[in-house]
């Protein structure tokens, strides 16, 4: 019973010092990821849990996966013919680039991506084939809905850069303050 | 020669930038497959049509994925019953399903030509009186618009049908290519090893070693080509021979295969029409004879022109070369970068036999007029390999042709002059005399420089002893002769560029050996070629499937 209070007690005061980033993402289509820049002199430990991109059906799946940096991403093949996975560059820096080789159905390797930046997956050998990593520097982050809208929740109140992405469109970051709530739009351009 | 070369090659260059930027336009590829896939060429294709092992195996399953086709499917197939028909046969159709798009793929191709300045020396072979052919220094030329469709009914039953709709800008030119059913891995009816049966029935390409129908070359291979026509000249020797058979052609008849051309064994078997006239089907009717169709679902006419029936037969077997066996019997291999095709070594053989029917109106010994008859045995036999390492694939074939020379006799066995003459003696027998041959082949280097760009490197070579000595008294009929013993031969290198995976730009420059323009008759009467030249060409294409 005591823990239980402690616990409401606690929850109490983060929430008391947490807030919200809410808007919208206009022009473009497709997946959009809007998330807190880097913030100074802080830190966030990548979780452990590992995300998985799958190659199905000569797609990659999810299109776009949102990952932490330092976090793991597993990739599978599920497709019962060859696959390969490899980025030319990670937010255009091509020394970033790597192979990951190939493997067979059922298997999956896995990769730790610290560095963060927008990573296009692609295959050699069916070039259609498209996905993207978005790799963050903060737990702050949310993926934009069919209306464009986003909410990241738990975000503490404070003076930040807000960096929105969407396939094919150009990034754009806007500075926030955030005092409990905040609305910030995003109208892409290419 | 080699500034020769350049100038050749200059309006070429000069052109380039105009052709790329109105074809350029063209969007992403989407040939037939791709639409049912929404998957790009290159899954199938290294410089298309050239067949990568990926897309090897999906023909021979019968344009399917090998394994779990339907969940590569973006456009589900529109189903002709419900699977569960199957279990109330034969008192039900058996459900079949087409394609959920129409799987329909378009090819265009045009050329620009430059031909070598002694082009016009033939013009000294015009008869007397006559106004010699002009042979331009450059040339653009329309090549074909084809039209081809080609996927799967379901049960493993495939079908292909390709027509050129138009070719050298005349709409009238065009004919079909193939239109057959292919009815993979029956065997499993006789529970025989999976995709060690299939049939194919109507009318295709043998299963040539390399094909010609779905070249990526800009020229075809010159053996391919090549028709066993018999010497004319009656101080060489006349052969009475005439095979229009060429490899070149379609075939029209059934067809056993089995194995994999991706790696292992494979064959084929097939029985084919024989028509060694050349005669179309369509002008090939009679008055009396109706065909069975009557016309009424397009069956004009007979396609073979003898009774019995060619074979031909081909036997491969596909060393793939990786250490690790997994991946050695995998569809693909598996690279360091990703999936690549494999190392390998093809080695196979062929062969094609028939019998050429030459007729001939005659007499009996007792003077009544008869038909006769020669039924020249004939084949085609050859060997052929590839062998392939990472972006290197280096292949060949040797074939050699035979065709038994059956002479028409007169009463004494006396051979009689061809063509044989109203007014002349009349044939009443055949006597056997030196056989019409050919040999030869070509090789082939293609490079794969980057993704998107071929270098390619090929000779090739025709020795037909008939050809050339009809040659010198055809000339105009027979332009590339060459020097004893080797009709043609040319080395042609080129180079191939995607622009986008269905947009293509390729070059080849054709050298070919000295020829001659001029025929003098010795004192003896043979007939002798001399002034030796050359015509070499060098050639442009831009082609786009969509």
């Amino acid at each position: 019973m005591k823990n239980t209070a402690l616990l409401f007690l606690l929850a109490g005061c983060i929430s008391a010092q947490a807030g919200t980033l809410t808007g919208k993402v206009s022009g473009g289509r497709g997946a959009a990821v809007v998330y807190v820049d880097a913030i100074p002199g802080k830190t966030f430990p990548a979780p452990a849990k590992h995300l998985v991109m799958d190659q199905k059906s000569l797609l990659f799946q999810p299109h776009v996966v949102v990952i932490q940096t330092g976090a793991t991403l597993d990739f599978l093949n599920s497709d019962n013919v060859a696959h390969n996975i490899f980025w030319p560059s990670i937010s255009g820096d091509k020394k970033a680039s790597h192979n990951m080789g190939t493997w067979p159905k059922g298997e999956t390797r896995s990769f730790k991506f610290d560095t963060p930046g927008v990573v296009p997956l692609l295959c050699n050998v069916h070039p259609e084939m498209s996905g993207y990593v978005v790799v963050v520097p903060t737990p702050y982050y949310a993926e934009v809905d069919a209306s464009g809208a986003y909410k990241i929740d738990n975000v503490p109140d404070g003076a930040y850069t807000v960096t929105a992405w969407r396939e094919g469109m150009k990034a754009q970051s806007k500075s926030v303050t955030l005092s409990g709530t905040a609305a910030t739009d995003f109208a892409m351009s290419k | 020669m080699r500034l020769r070369v350049v100038r050749f090659l200059a309006p070429g260059w000069v052109l380039l930038p105009v052709l790329f930027f109105f074809l350029s336009i063209n969007g992403r590829a989407i040939p037939a497959f791709s639409r049912q896939y929404q998957t790009s060429c290159a899954t199938c294709h290294v410089d298309f049509p050239k067949l990568n092992d990926f897309g090897k195996a999906f023909k021979d399953a019968g344009f399917k994925f090998p394994k779990d086709d339907e969940t590569y499917l973006k456009v589900p197939p529109v189903l002709l019953g419900a699977p569960a028909q199957k279990d109330v046969w034969p008192k039900a159709i058996w459900p079949g399903e087409i394609p959920g798009l129409p799987p329909i793929g378009l090819r265009y191709n045009t050329f620009f030509q430059v031909t070598s300045g002694n082009r016009n020396q033939f013009n000294g072979l015009a008869a007397p009186g006559t106004v010699p052919q002009f042979i331009p220094a450059t040339d653009f030329e329309s090549g074909f618009f084809s039209i081809f469709t080609a996927g799967n009914f379901g049960s493993d039953v495939a079908f292909w049908v390709d027509d050129d709709i138009s070719v050298s800008g005349d709409n009238g030119a065009g004919s079909l290519g193939d239109g057959y059913l292919k009815f993979v891995n029956i065997g499993r009816v006789l529970h025989l090893p999976k995709d060690s049966l299939t049939l194919r029935v109507g009318q295709f390409e043998l299963d040539l070693p390399f094909t010609q129908a779905r070249t990526y070359n800009l020229s075809p291979y010159d053996i391919y080509q090549e028709s066993n026509i018999g010497a004319v000249n009656a101080l060489a020797g006349q052969q009475n021979v005439a095979n229009q058979f060429t490899f070149a052609g379609a075939a029209k008849g059934i067809e056993l295969s089995g194995g994999h051309h991706y790696g292992g064994y494979s064959y084929s078997l097939a029985i084919i029409d024989q028509n060694t006239s050349g005669v179309s089907q369509s002008s090939n009717t009679s008055p009396f004879v109706p065909s069975a169709t009557g016309g009424a679902n397009g069956g004009v006419g007979f396609a073979s022109d003898a009774s019995a029936k060619a074979i031909y037969g081909r036997l491969a077997y596909r060393f793939n070369l990786e250490r690790d066996k997994e991946s050695r019997n995998a569809v693909q291999a598996a690279g360091a970068t990703g999936p690549r095709d494999h190392t390998y070594l093809n080695i196979g053989t062929f062969y094609l036999g028939g019998r050429s029917r030459q007729a001939f109106v005659g007499a009996t010994a007792d003077a009544a007029q008869v038909l006769l008859t020669a039924r020249e045995p004939y084949y085609r036999a050859g060997g052929d390999f590839s062998f392939n390492y990472r972006k290197l694939n280096i292949y060949g074939l040797y074939m050699v042709g035979h065709d038994k020379n059956l002479l028409p006799a007169d009463a004494n066995g006396v051979p009689i002059m061809l063509p044989v003459s109203a007014t002349g003696p009349v044939p009443v027998s055949f006597v056997t005399s030196t056989a019409a041959k050919f040999n030869g082949g070509f090789v082939q280097a293609d490079f794969l420089a980057l993704p998107w760009i071929m270098l390619i490197a090929r000779w090739d070579g025709v020795n037909s002893s008939s050809d050339r000595i009809n040659g010198f008294t055809l000339a105009n009929g027979t332009p590339y002769f060459a020097p004893l013993r080797s009709t043609r031969n040319r080395y042609t290198p080129g180079a191939q560029f995607l622009i986008h995976p269905n947009i293509k730009f390729s070059f080849e420059y054709q050298f070919r050996p000295e020829q001659y323009t001029t025929v003098l008759t010795t004192a003896s009467g043979l007939q002798m070629a001399v002034n030796p030249f050359r015509v070499n060409t060098a050639l442009f294409g831009l082609e786009f499937v969509y």
